[in-house]
């Protein structure tokens, strides 16, 4: 392999592996939330620091790459979206950061694990979670096949999310002591939503950098 | 506008026709000479003819000797004259720093080679002959003409160096070799055989002139070949001339005088081929 | 520290060609030399295997260093500081011989007599030069029948043959075609695991994919020499900028 190539596989790797970071964050800041576990949850907040320090280093190594070997065609693309996708997974990171923030200063100790159930918020974190997979899937294995299953998950966590938000609504009017849990349990619900916004992108970035296709802005 | 044109295709073509005419021309002389020369000798040639000495005032038998005289004559002089001319090519081209002494040395040569041969003979008779003793001698001779042909060995000698790119010099000197390495492990290589062509031209120069053996080697008559380097020897130049203009019988010699001018240009000839043809070999 | 250049000041007659340089380079490192035609880079370059001696009338002020030895000291000897110190030209320059005899050329000045030592160096220095492969059934061929950047990977490994330990390259992929050029590229990328190898180019992109260092000249002084990283990404000098973004002039 010419080292131009290689640098380039170092870069791959770097994002592979701060995808698994955030996937980790993730799963860490569901388990959290879902167990209202508070250690859990400090974890994944001094973690963050690492994300941020990932993200740093991905943003330099793409910029060296175009600085000193003036990529073209899917090399170009390759490292643009890189840059896009590290920003993202940066995101994502903070999200799970902020979901461990909710678990130690607004969960009240764990007292509404059931409304939690109710509203079905493990099966939007689950959703999550796949389309992280997936996405990081598509990237590795340079396929772009499951493009369409990440957006249909994306499509269904926003529903799932209409629905949360509605039965939110009736809890607060036959609970109205529960309001300010329940405001602050809405932050929680829109950065999950978000985050499947974000996987969406990903893999938009991805068909980008594969098939060079622009997807941005065209469905809904 | 019109006839202009006109006018100016005509001479065009006027002037075009007269160049090609005259380069033919010299064609034509070429081949007439040697038609003619090989028309009147080539009845006289066969294997007496080329291995057998003079015989009764020369009417009769070969020019065997001649033939052998002119080959110690031409080895002598290249001896003579190749080392000396590579060498200062050599020095010219490769070594000598300073540009106004290379350009008094090259005068001097192209000066050297615009001298009368006939004069060269006579410099030789008073210097080799006389001075040093030598008498009239192959060596006297081989000296003598070793001279005539040092201008022609130099000069191509220096072409062929100058032809030799300096990428390779600088290549060689590049990898640690010293300047001596370089020249006789990559410059003289690769202009040899360039070198070699001027080698076979000066040859074919040298065997053809009459007039520098005149006094310092060539003997009229000689029953025997030479022993050494101090004999005198027959030479087909000379021999030419003496039985074209004072034999015995000059109707009687006739013949053999064109078959002896057919040996010379036929060895004259050959050589230019053969330098001709190494140069094309080498330089592909 | 293997190559320093201690305020140098060259001058070919009156024309003063390199003005006050200082430089050091790191032992098995590239470093790359860019800069406009005429503003000193090859001319540098050639100081350190004295090839500028070849010139007459040019005259050298401060010291160019190899290790702890001022090259230009009396004391050294030209011949052997350009077997530590190997050179590739711009154009390649293959001698007129058969391949094997050009790589074996280095060791037969040096009197090596084995034949077995000069056929083990010569496959180890084609092999080192990435042409092993495409020449050993014809090693008896003239080298002149290989391809351009054949050729240039054969005076590679010449220069390697005689085991130096800096490669001073002027230009070496000029003259070739893109795909020869990316193999000199990744050979000279490879070479510094084992060289100090120094590079002249017009080329900002090949400074840039091979060079750990860049230094940039400009009217015979040496502009910036940094990191190529820095150099390519954030150039202190507005001149450099100017000339890598190529808005020079």
């Amino acid at each position: 392999m010419k080292h131009t190539e290689s640098e380039l596989v170092d870069i791959k790797n770097s994002i592979s592996e701060m995808w698994n970071l955030v996937q980790s964050q993730f799963e860490k800041a569901k388990t959290a939330l879902l167990n209202s576990d508070e250690d859990l949850a400090r974890v994944v907040i001094s973690t963050e620091k690492r994300v941020n320090a990932f993200e740093l280093k991905i943003d330099s190594d793409c910029e060296n790459y175009i600085a000193l070997f003036s990529p073209v065609a899917i090399d170009l693309r390759l490292v643009l979206s890189m840059i896009k996708i590290n920003k993202t997974l940066e995101r994502i990171g903070d999200f799970a950061d902020g979901i461990a923030r909710f678990v130690l200063e607004s969960d009240e100790h764990g007292s509404h694990l059931e409304l939690l159930k109710e509203i079905d918020v493990e099966t939007m974190l689950v959703a999550v979670e796949t389309m992280l997979e997936k996405t990081l899937q598509a990237i590795t294995t340079e396929n772009t096949a499951q493009a369409g299953m990440v957006f249909s998950i994306d499509n269904s966590i926003d529903t799932l999310y209409a629905e949360a938000i509605k039965k939110l609504a009736g809890h607060v009017v036959t609970n109205p002591n529960d309001a300010l849990y329940v405001l602050h349990l809405m932050t929680v619900l829109r950065k999950i939503e978000r985050a499947g916004d974000h996987c969406n992108n990903i893999m938009e970035e991805i068909v980008f950098y594969l098939d060079a296709k622009v997807l941005k802005h065209q469905k809904k | 506008m019109k006839s202009n044109n006109i006018h100016k295709k005509v001479s065009q073509n006027v002037m075009f026709w007269i160049f090609r005419i005259m380069s033919f021309s010299v064609v034509a002389i070429l081949f007439w000479i040697i038609g003619f020369i090989v028309y009147r000798g080539i009845g006289v040639i066969n294997w007496e003819f080329l291995t057998a000495a003079p015989e009764e005032g020369m009417t009769k038998g070969g020019i065997f000797p001649a033939i052998v005289g002119t080959f110690y004559l031409v080895i002598g002089s290249m001896l003579v004259a190749f080392p000396i001319g590579v060498m200062s090519g050599i020095y010219m081209n490769e070594y000598a720093t300073n540009k106004h002494i290379v350009r008094v040395i090259r005068i001097m040569t192209n000066n050297l080679g615009g001298i009368p041969s006939i004069v060269f003979g006579l410099f030789g008779m008073s210097l080799f002959v006389n001075k040093l003793g030598f008498g009239d001698s192959i060596l006297a001779g081989s000296l003598t003409l070793g001279l005539l042909a040092l201008p022609l060995i130099i000069r191509i000698t220096e072409e062929a160096l100058k032809a030799i790119p300096d990428s390779y010099r600088h290549g060689s000197l590049a990898l640690g070799a010293t300047k001596l390495q370089t020249i006789g492990r990559v410059v003289l290589p690769a202009a040899f055989p360039n070198i070699m062509t001027g080698l076979i031209l000066s040859i074919g120069r040298v065997s053809g002139e009459t007039a520098p053996i005149l006094f310092t080697a060539a003997a009229y008559f000689l029953p025997k070949l030479p022993s050494s380097i101090y004999d005198q020897v027959m030479a087909l130049p000379y021999h030419l001339y003496v039985i074209a203009t004072s034999g015995t019988d000059l109707e009687a010699t006739r013949p053999m005088a064109y078959g002896t001018a057919l040996v010379l240009i036929v060895i004259v000839l050959i050589m230019n081929l053969l330098a001709n043809y190494l140069r094309k070999k080498f330089t592909k | 520290m293997k190559l320093e250049a201690k305020n140098v000041n060259f001058f070919y007659g009156d024309f003063h060609a390199l003005k006050d340089i200082n430089m050091k380079i790191e032992s098995n490192t590239v470093t790359a030399f860019i800069g406009p035609s005429g503003c000193g880079k090859s001319t540098f370059l050639r100081l350190f295997n004295r090839m500028n001696d070849l010139i007459a009338d040019t005259h050298l002020d401060g010291e160019c260093m190899l290790g702890d030895t001022n090259i230009y000291d009396k004391s050294i000897s030209v011949d052997e500081l350009r077997k530590t110190v190997g050179m590739v030209f711009q154009k390649p320059n293959p001698f007129p011989k058969s391949i094997f005899e050009n790589v074996a050329y280095g060791l037969r000045i040096n009197g090596e007599r084995s034949k077995s030592v000069i056929e083990d160096t010569v496959e180890t220095s084609l092999r080192q030069a990435a042409l092993w492969e495409e020449v050993k059934d014809k090693l008896k061929k003239s080298a002149y029948a290989l391809s351009g950047g054949q050729q240039q990977r054969l005076c590679i490994a010449r220069a390697l043959a005689v085991n130096p330990s800096v490669i001073l390259m002027d230009e070496p992929a000029s003259a070739l075609d893109p795909i020869s050029t990316s193999k000199i590229e990744e050979l000279i990328f490879e070479l510094k695991n084992h060289y100090t190898v120094v590079i002249v180019t017009h080329n900002m992109q090949q400074a840039a994919r091979v060079s750990d260092k860049t230094g940039f000249f400009m009217l015979g002084e040496l502009i910036e020499y940094d990191d190529t990283k820095k150099i390519f990404l954030n150039p202190e000098k507005e001149q450099t900028q100017n000339y890598i973004t190529g808005r020079f002039g």
